[in-house]
């Protein structure tokens, strides 16, 4: 399969009063067409910040891509400029995020914002733009589009919050869509919800994806492939299938250890991971102490 | 049944703007809407004033001076014989001009500079951040006082050098150098407030979101970002402008802002403030309780505006 993205050695830090923030180091991956490649690791692991630094979203100080490249279409994303980048963004990488109670901006109508890249990118009048939003908003199942269009945020529950984000990462068909957790902030039926919605979308429009998530459950009905990140690296790298069979690297062991599990014996105490990030990396989360191997 | 009825009732449901939210609660507050109404009849009388006043505001009758009220002259006359209601009625077109011209000009600057600084941040922000320190570091109305006293010879030698010879005549230049020193102090208040918002703002998801989809710097600043500043910038303007009003009235009744026969209610006051005692006729509560109503009602309308705008729940 040809691989639509290739990152190579990206690393991004922050420089702030108290020093450096090593938040990603070194991170090679491939996306291929039409594959969904989850990203899973917990808090601080450096998940969002390297879709961010994918899509030159970080802020520029305190922080900085320090080195690494991202090749998409024959160019590397970190080396070209403002305009180009631009009109990646939404066109053909875009981007749906975590909350969708405030990622869509409270003045503007949903079809306005839905439109602003249609607009942006495809030269759509705004008579165009708005047939089209409806057509999308439509697509992601949102009932009498029509009529809402012209609806503010604030009269969408959260769930078709998500779906109008869908829509607006949807409209210029991109070949990526990166999703920065967009199911942590919904609850577990429409959760499920949003995945199906996302999976009917990638089989007919065949975009790639990268979905980032703390959920295991979510990945493994989701995702081809998955990397496990930990403090800035990727610890592990396998089919969805291999990561969960046979987990290699003692952090995914861990991971997948702390998932809660329908057949739970009563009263045992659910597994967890002490401390917090990057601990590991100084040996003082003990039960992994020894076969840990990180490459720093 | 009772689904289908309250889904039919869903679909027919008026559809509600932001503006029309906003208007539907302002139109529930009484003192915010008797304000309106006197902020209104202020700019109208101001619009029409040549219409609805009886004589010009500057009409000499020195046979009748320092007469009482009578049905020739309904707030009686002054010194010079002058109708007071007609100079009440002109110095509602001055009050009018300056407080409009002050705020476009204050706003201009404002919306300009706290944009930016707010926005850009770095070295724009720290430049124009230290000028507004250094202008709030004077007392607002002294400074304010230094400029109207020293700006007119300025002003004058080059309104002639560009050719502009007709505003360079006293009536002219008075409502120019009030209009110009308040205006200069009034920005960097409203840039702050500007900055202050767009700095919380911008750090919100939706604009990360907008960044996302591509879309350039200058949308987000005035698509995405400034019509979220606005509910405070409106209520900042409304109470801005009594105070303007309040302003140009204390410069020309200290005697630097507009100088008779420039009507203007401040001036009044000066003028009837010396023989107050003496008369039957209390010229000098005229002007002083047009003064009074009208600041009262952009406070009213302004106070009325912050609670439509930043709707509470009990």
């Amino acid at each position: 399969m040809a691989s639509v993205l290739e990152v190579k050695g990206l690393k991004t830090q922050f420089f702030t009063q108290d020093g450096v923030v090593k938040a990603v180091n070194g991170i090679s991956y491939e996306l291929n067409e039409g594959e969904t490649l989850g990203i899973v690791g917990e808090s601080g692991c450096g998940k969002s910040v390297s879709v961010m630094s994918l899509m030159k979203l970080i802020p520029i100080p305190p922080g900085r891509i320090v080195g690494g490249e991202a090749i998409f279409e024959s160019r590397d994303l970190m080396k070209i400029d403002d305009d180009e980048m631009r009109s990646v963004r939404g066109n053909k990488i875009a981007m749906i995020f975590q909350d969708p109670m405030t990622s869509l901006n409270p003045v503007l109508t949903i079809g306005k914002q839905v439109s602003e890249a249609l607009e942006l990118h495809l030269g759509m009048s705004k008579s165009e733009g708005r047939q089209r939003t409806v057509e999308l908003l439509e697509m992601v199942g949102i009932p009498s589009a029509a009529d809402r269009v012209d609806d503010y945020p604030h009269q969408f529950s959260g769930g078709m919050r998500q779906r109008v984000m869908i829509a607006m990462g949807l409209s210029c068909n991109p070949q990526i869509l990166i999703a920065d957790e967009p199911t942590t902030a919904l609850d577990v039926t429409i959760q499920a919800q949003i995945v199906d919605l996302v999976k009917k979308l990638r089989d007919e429009i065949g975009m790639a994806i990268i979905w980032i998530t703390h959920d295991l459950g979510v990945v493994a009905g989701l995702a081809d492939r998955v990397v496990v990140m930990y403090a800035g690296f990727i610890v592990e790298e396998a089919s969805v299938k291999d990561l969960y069979g046979d987990p290699r690297h003692p952090y995914t062991i861990g991971l997948l250890a702390s998932l809660p599990r329908l057949d739970e014996e009563r009263g045992r105490r659910l597994a967890s991971i002490e401390g917090l990030p990057p601990d590991l990396i100084f040996a003082r989360r003990l039960p992994f102490l020894c076969s840990l191997q990180l490459s720093s | 049944m009772d689904l289908r009825l309250k889904a039919a009732g869903e679909a027919t449901r008026p559809r509600r703007t932001l503006w029309g939210d906003v208007w539907a609660r302002l139109r529930r507050n009484r003192p915010a809407v008797v304000g309106l109404v006197i902020i209104i009849l202020m700019y109208f009388t101001a619009i029409f004033a040549p219409l609805i006043a009886p004589y010009e505001y500057d009409k000499i009758d020195l046979e009748n001076v320092r007469a009482g009220p009578s049905l020739d002259h309904p707030l009686g006359t002054d010194e010079l014989g002058r109708d007071v209601f007609s100079r009440i009625v002109w110095a509602a077109r001055s009050a009018a001009f300056v407080s409009i011209a002050v705020t476009v000009f204050g706003l201009t600057l404002g919306i300009l500079f706290g944009v930016s600084s707010g926005y850009l941040g770095g070295w724009v922000d720290t430049l124009i951040m230290r000028i507004s320190d250094v202008l709030f570091a004077f007392p607002g109305l002294l400074f304010v006082f230094f400029i109207a006293a020293t700006i007119a010879p300025t002003l004058t030698a080059w309104l002639r050098s560009i050719g502009l010879d007709d505003l360079a005549r006293s009536d002219y230049l008075d409502y120019l150098v009030v209009i110009i020193a308040l205006g200069l102090v009034g920005w960097p208040g409203m840039a702050r407030l500007i900055r202050g918002q767009l700095l919380s703002l911008k750090k919100r998801e939706f604009i990360l979101a907008a960044q996302a989809i591509g879309v350039p710097t200058w949308r987000i600043m005035w698509r995405h970002l400034l019509p979220n500043a606005m509910p405070p910038l409106i209520v900042a303007v409304s109470g801005g402008m009594g105070a303007i009003i309040l302003s140009e009235a204390t410069l020309s009744f200290l005697g630097i802002g507009l100088q008779p026969p420039n009507p203007s209610w401040g001036a009044m006051l000066y003028q009837y403030y010396g023989y107050w005692r003496t008369e039957l006729w209390p010229l000098l509560f005229i002007p002083a309780a047009v003064l009074v109503i009208i600041i009262l009602a952009f406070s009213f309308l302004g106070d009325g505006l912050n609670e439509a705008l930043n709707p509470q729940l009990d």
